[in-house]
């Protein structure tokens, strides 16, 4: 059985980045996106080196909670548009097996961004971390994926919903803040190297545990609420 | 409000929050450096109290609704999360003000603070949810987001831990109160109990009703209201040693009765629509 969720996972998975490959309408138009705002930003605010270190983890982070809100309500609309949600209902395969691979697309694809953004943040803001490196990369991926679970299930129950893309946000935003204050916490302790994150890395661990456990309970019932 | 009980009700709840004032204003003793100001935490922690009992009644009510399916307890759901807000928002309002005078600001990072403003931002989005959602996905997709917004409350609170924690100043009182400042507060919140009971009372009859009448258009949430807030205010926008502690208090607690009534008119309001709906249909009928 659980061989059987893998593996069907994994076709979903395959199945949204050739869709992806083959339009690139979500990595294009997030991308622009969080570009956009990194601009922007830097042009607001336009720190030194010291200060950049500071602000840099809140801004990173704000960045990158509004790009991945624009990657998450198209990748649910693809599949509305197309009826695949109904055929998933009827179709006798675990809809967990689609809520994780959904959320395993939106990962790769929200990584990528980060790949990308990181790079031009380090431009941008003159950053050099005073603490280490390897703390950073933790919390970029405990952050990323407490971001995208709660992100896939919520744009899952925002479709269903009558203004589907305002939605998302307005749900999204107030369920992630503790995640977020931490990620920020986090981040900026590495930068400065003032504080360790370790114990802010703890809770982001339990926050992924506990938010993925409920997201894959609730997730059959929202997928066949009517 | 069919019910017979409903009037004995009315009267009981004005008794006691007539008492509960009464001991708050006059009866209890004046705290000593912050004044009159301090007499806000009788209106403050009984509201929040009630904000705190309703969500978990809504949590409660939410696991029901994705158990059993039950229309009463999405109904009861309903009615506890959209009066919690408004308590939750007099608790919002009367703290700033209290604060003001307390520490001269009207809002810091502190860890309670904090968690009681994402508290209140997660039911509101929750209410958004509910007016957004139609037919028989409403309740069951709004009871998902109540569990999530119950989860979350711990976390916020263990997230601010690392976060801002400037202001480590403790808001609710601990052992050492004035038993008759203990007193008035046992009294003041046995009657905000009762009159959160009433208004959940009579907001689920409403509710009731309205499904039976299955109105299209209806209107949720506690809109409104926040206009006639920041009146009472006003006049505290200048620095605390300008306006006596008394100000403070008085402000406060007008603040507190304007969601309060504000809220009641906005209840009052749908049943009186519901009533006019309802002579239409047995009109048509």
């Amino acid at each position: 059985m659980s061989s059987s969720i893998l593996k069907l996972t994994a076709a979903n998975v395959a199945k949204d980045l050739r869709l992806e490959w083959r339009s690139r309408d979500v990595l294009n138009s997030m991308l622009f996106f969080a570009v956009l705002v990194v601009v922007i930003f830097s042009f607001a605010f336009d720190p030194t080196a010291e200060e950049s270190r500071r602000m840099a983890g809140g801004l990173f982070w704000v960045a990158f909670l509004f790009s991945t809100v624009v990657a998450l309500n198209q990748s649910w609309a693809r599949e509305l548009r197309n009826g695949v949600l109904d055929a998933y209902r009827v179709s006798p395969s675990a809809p967990e097996s689609l809520f994780f691979g959904k959320c395993l697309g939106n990962f790769i694809f929200v990584a990528v961004l980060e790949c990308i953004m990181v790079p031009l943040f380090v431009l941008f803001y003159n950053l050099s971390s005073v603490g280490p490196l390897w703390q950073l990369a933790v919390v970029l991926f405990l952050g990323t994926w407490a971001l995208v679970i709660n992100g896939t299930f919520f744009a899952a129950m925002s479709i269903r919903t009558r203004n589907r893309e305002l939605m998302l946000p307005l749900l999204l935003l107030p369920i992630s803040i503790p995640a977020v204050l931490t990620m920020v916490g986090a981040t900026t302790g590495v930068l400065t190297g003032e504080s360790s994150p370790v114990p802010q890395i703890k809770f982001l661990a339990v926050y992924c545990v506990v938010f993925t456990t409920v997201c894959f309970l609730l997730f059959e019932t929202v997928l066949n609420a009517e | 409000m069919k019910s017979k009980l409903y009037p004995f009700f009315v009267g009981l709840v004005f008794v006691l929050l007539s008492y509960g004032t009464y001991q708050g204003l006059i009866g209890a003793p004046t705290e000593e450096t912050m004044g009159d100001a301090q007499r806000i935490f009788y209106y403050h922690v009984p509201a929040a109290t009630v904000a705190y009992t309703l969500f978990f009644v809504n949590f409660l009510a939410s696991i029901i609704v994705l158990w059993k399916r039950s229309a009463t307890a999405d109904a009861w759901a309903l009615t506890a999360a959209e009066v919690g807000v408004v308590f939750a928002t007099v608790v919002l309002i009367t703290g700033p003000i209290w604060a003001r005078y307390a520490w001269g600001a009207w809002w810091v990072w502190d860890m309670r603070l904090t968690t009681f403003l994402i508290l209140w931002l997660l039911y509101v989005s929750y209410l958004t949810l509910r007016r957004s959602s139609e037919g028989g996905s409403a309740s069951v997709l709004a009871s998902a987001l109540a569990i999530f917004a119950f989860l979350d409350v711990p976390f916020s609170y263990m997230a601010n831990q690392w976060f801002r924690t400037n202001h480590p100043q403790r808001v609710i009182g601990t052992g050492n109160l004035d038993p008759r400042m203990g007193y008035a507060l046992m009294a003041n919140m046995i009657a905000f109990l009762a009159f959160g009971a009433l208004i959940a009372w009579f907001r689920y009859e409403l509710e009731v009703t309205e499904r039976k009448i299955s109105a299209i258009h209806v209107q949720r949430a506690a809109r409104g209201v926040l206009a006639g807030l920041a009146l009472p205010a006003l006049f505290l926008f200048q620095a605390p040693q300008h306006a006596s502690p008394t100000t403070y208090m008085y402000s406060a607690y007008i603040a507190a009765w304007v969601i309060y009534i504000g809220y009641l008119l906005f209840l009052t309001r749908k049943v009186a629509k519901l009533k006019r709906e309802e002579q239409e249909l047995t009109r048509v009928g």
